[in-house]
């Protein structure tokens, strides 16, 4: 029992740094309002200014709209193409997979910059169709629309790895009994993939009602707004509100809490253990006839979801001038021999962000085994409170995180303090990500019988070796899906980093920015095409050195 | 424990970085990106001193300085909002300086503890190949040739945008406020910050912005894009970027050489290469200074105070929350 000790202290500590010093820092803010003034003055003195704003229950309840469609949106298209990569012999899935993971490298402000150009009047769609999609794209339903093609990857990878673990094994035995096809899936293969599902729509929600750049730019014309917005208000009108915005973001987590607890009441008194040591056919099932149309799915969603944008992107980033449009003429690699004039600038940045983002991925991914572990897998008392916190930081706007974090390591008292250094940045993309690793392996974990680590123990390992033999092999699916996502999203992230930037230090997303506000949108597209390109290369390398690893360890 | 030990590494390790350049100083700045590099490269040539830079946009530099209140970091601040340096000034935040480089900065643009960096005027930004007619001022954009063409940076994130709404009510008030009534009429659209406005001009979706930051425009129209930068007839607001030392710097000397160098020939030039407007009235630019420009009235104290209640009414005409 004393490793198992450690390990819950190891997961606590460690909770304990990356989430709950920031995230308590944000509360105390939320509570005192002189904090970041270092005075504990006038608690509570501005609680009933914020919340008597009567637009408060208007912005809630569109919040909460938002999040299920894009959930329920998510499922639709996420569920689907999981199963078919999961359960069936599919054409090209290495292929599916890396494309699939494309939406999720482009950062959300990018994404929708480009579905604007792509589909706004005079956008590139009527240059080549002579068509627009305007009214459309600048609705509740365009939001809707951009967001979920961005967060779909979630679900996906979650759906198709939980799917892969249990297999079909215990479907067979449905369909042996008597059972048809469709209902072993509805009965038997689908319920066995709920805490993958689960997880991965928890992610979304907490994703939906965080993000701000898409509903503000797509919808805000249209008159809808949400909670996010208030709190971007916050911090962009004179003079800032840091209380009020602390406030606001408390309110976004308990929307998030309520889907955590609704997800857990989902998941309990059922077992949904399939890793149980007995042999299981490692193949999928053939798909037969249904080969092709399966790829075809799979071809047009990718096209909307990767191609789409990634084509917007191209276009302009090729393109000399913006009102120049869609011509070869106007064709130029003005944008992209300004990047390289500007020297080690830009590929300073491309090494501090991939640097970055790699640091990120692994930290979170053995913080997130761990804290999974402590939660599924030992009794420790206050487990589901870790959990909870594991979920909190994907639903605060990482522009509060970003504020939570200074106010707890810009302290006087600190003999030493990673602010102002790249540390912060890690720490910041540690905390706001963590969620991922954490909800996969959690997932995972589920599905492995406790007698394979029992059986372990038995034969004289201790939990150490346990962990280290057993779980993270079995885990190992998840868990690398997971910080691949980790891996793309530190990769690009805006919003704290560029309010935590570190004096001198520069990231992808910081330069990307800053071609932005300068009106070099060209530029800036330019940049995020060789980030793209760059990001999807190293993530390949990444998987096919795991799959070799994995080839050779079996 | 052993997943912790290289994060405390890493940190200590980081926290070794941050005080071997003690020495530097540290100047948080909004835009334009290339200028602060500049100047700060030019400085460091001058007079040995490195500058450690911190850039992003009005609104996070001051949530940054907000929350590191307690232990601050920055010495000097460059704003691209007027009211963020009086506000600070009020506060008692801020170092009593007068450059002697700012003698020839109109008196406008100063004050006892800050002073323009540059200036930059609100303009109409027109696509000349979108089929509308070249506006001349203001109220052309509520003409039915613009129904739904025109777009305008949102006056919540964009603190020029809330100048020019201000002064425009300042200098000619119901008059003003009919003139809001009229766009919104013509299906004026609120569109984010200041580049977010801008693109879709430039792409063609819009045909006009009302209030572009014009050294951006002026920028995009020398680098070969179909707009044009128009200064209204009826007059515009020519918005200050102020600069100002934190009395909690440590190294005020070496703050105040800076402000000096920015004000400099040298710093100002490379300010006009910018596109802004060089603050010195001496210095050359490459584009319309003050003079060439009809300014609207600069505003007294209880006009600026009556911003918040403005943005409320205004942001209640255009159905915003």
């Amino acid at each position: 029992m004393r490793a198992n000790t450690l390990l819950v202290g190891a997961a606590v500590s460690a909770l304990g740094i990356l989430v709950a010093m920031p995230l308590g820092f944000v509360l105390l803010q939320a509570i005192f309002p002189e904090l970041a003034q270092g005075s504990l003055a006038r608690p509570l003195a501005h609680l009933a200014g914020v919340l008597a704003d009567p637009k408060l229950v208007e912005l809630t309840i569109n919040t909460l709209k938002l999040g299920a469609c894009v959930v329920l949106a998510a499922a639709a298209i996420g569920i689907p193409l999981g199963t078919l990569r999961g359960l069936f012999d599919l054409p090209g899935a290495r292929l599916w997979d890396v494309l699939m993971l494309v939406p999720f490298m482009i950062p959300p402000y990018i994404s929708a910059l480009g579905w604007i150009m792509l589909l706004q009047p005079r956008g590139y769609l009527q240059q080549l169709l002579g068509v627009h999609a305007g009214p459309a794209l600048f609705s509740f339903g365009g939001v809707v629309f951009v967001m979920t093609l961005n967060v779909v990857p979630v679900v996906y990878f979650a759906v198709s790895r939980t799917m892969a673990a249990s297999g079909s094994r215990l479907a067979l035995v449905g369909r042996v009994c008597g059972a048809g096809a469709w209902r072993c899936f509805w009965r038997i293969t689908l319920p066995l993939a709920l805490p993958g599902i689960a997880a991965s729509l928890l992610l979304v929600f907490a994703m939906a009602i965080e993000e701000y750049g898409t509903p503000a730019a797509l919808a805000a014309n249209a008159g809808f707004f949400v909670l996010v917005t208030g709190i971007e208000r916050r911090f962009s009108e004179w003079p800032i509100d840091l209380p009020g915005a602390s406030v606001l973001s408390l309110i976004l987590v308990a929307l998030a809490m309520l889907a955590f607890v609704w997800q857990r009441r989902m998941l309990t008194g059922r077992g949904y253990e399939t890793t149980t040591g007995k042999p299981a056919r490692g193949e999928n099932l053939p798909l037969g006839a249904w080969r092709w149309p399966a790829a075809a799915l799979f071809a047009v969603i990718v096209a909307v979801a990767t191609f789409a944008p990634l084509f917007a992107i191209a276009a302009t980033a090729f393109s000399r001038t913006l009102s120049g449009g869609l011509a070869v003429g106007n064709l130029s690699l003005t944008h992209f021999q300004a990047i390289a004039a500007g020297g080690s600038e830009a590929s300073g940045a491309l090494a501090t962000s991939l640097m970055l983002g790699a640091g990120a991925a692994i930290v979170t991914g053995l913080t997130g085994v761990l804290v999974a572990y402590c939660v599924v897998k030992t009794r420790t008392r206050g487990r589901a409170v870790l959990d909870a916190l594991a979920v909190l930081p994907n639903t605060m706007p990482g522009v509060v995180v970003g504020v939570g974090l200074i106010l707890a390591w810009n302290q006087a008292f600190w003999p030493a303090t990673p602010y102002n250094t790249w540390g912060i940045l890690l720490l910041a993309y540690c905390c706001l990500l963590l969620p991922y690793p954490v909800r996969y392996s959690h997932a995972a974990l589920m599905q492995i019988g406790d007698n394979l680590e029992a059986a372990a123990r038995v034969h004289g390992a201790g939990t150490v070796t346990a962990l280290a033999r057993i779980l993270l092999p079995l885990l190992a699916p998840s868990l690398a899906a997971a910080m691949l996502l980790v891996f793309a999203v530190a990769s690009r992230e805006l919003v704290a980093s560029l309010l935590l930037a570190p004096t001198g230090v520069q990231t992808v997303s910081l330069f990307i920015w800053r071609q932005f506000e300068q009106g070099s949108v060209g530029q800036g597209m330019a940049m995020s095409l060789v980030t793209v390109a760059l990001t999807t290369t190293v993530m390949l390398l990444a998987t096919l050195w795991l799959e070799r690893r994995q080839a050779r360890s079996v | 424990m052993m997943k912790i030990k290289p994060l405390i590494g890493a940190l200590a390790f980081g926290a070794l970085l941050a005080a071997g350049q003690a020495q530097a100083l540290t100047v948080y700045t909004a835009g334009p990106a290339g200028l602060i590099k500049q100047l700060a490269d030019d400085f460091k040539k001058q007079t040995g001193v490195s500058v450690d830079v911190f850039q992003a946009d009005t609104g996070k530099v001051m949530a940054r300085l907000e929350a590191e209140a307690s232990n601050p970091k920055a010495d000097v601040v460059i704003s691209a909002s007027w009211d963020s340096a009086l506000d600070l000034h009020k506060r008692g935040w801020l170092l009593a300086y007068a450059s002697p480089n700012a003698a020839k900065v109109p008196a406008e643009y100063k004050g006892p503890s800050y002073v323009a960096q540059g200036l930059s005027a609100l303009a109409i930004a027109w696509n000349t190949k979108s089929g509308t007619p070249r506006p001349a001022d203001w109220a052309d954009l509520a003409k039915p040739e613009f129904k739904g063409l025109v777009n305008m940076p949102d006056p919540a994130q964009s603190g020029t945008a809330l100048e020019l709404l201000s002064g425009l009510q300042s200098a000619r008030g119901a008059d003003a406020w009919r003139l809001f009534a009229d766009l919104k009429r013509n299906d004026m659209a609120i569109a984010g910050a200041n580049a977010q406005a801008m693109n879709p001009v430039l792409q063609g979706a819009k045909a006009a912005v009302f209030g572009a930051v014009d050294y951006v425009a002026l920028e995009n129209q020398a680098k070969g894009e179909s707009i044009e930068v128009i200064f209204p007839a009826s007059g515009t607001v020519i918005a200050g970027r102020p600069m100002m030392i934190l009395k909690s710097s440590r190294q005020q000397q070496d703050a105040k050489r800076f402000i000096d160098f920015v004000l400099s020939d040298a710093g100002q030039a490379r300010v006009a290469a910018t596109y802004l407007i060089p603050a010195r009235q001496d210095v050359q630019a490459k584009r319309p200074v003050i003079k060439d420009i009809k300014a609207l009235p600069m505003e007294n104290e209880a006009q600026r105070a009556g911003r918040q209640a403005l943005l409320e009414r205004f942001t209640t005409l255009f159905g915003r929350k």
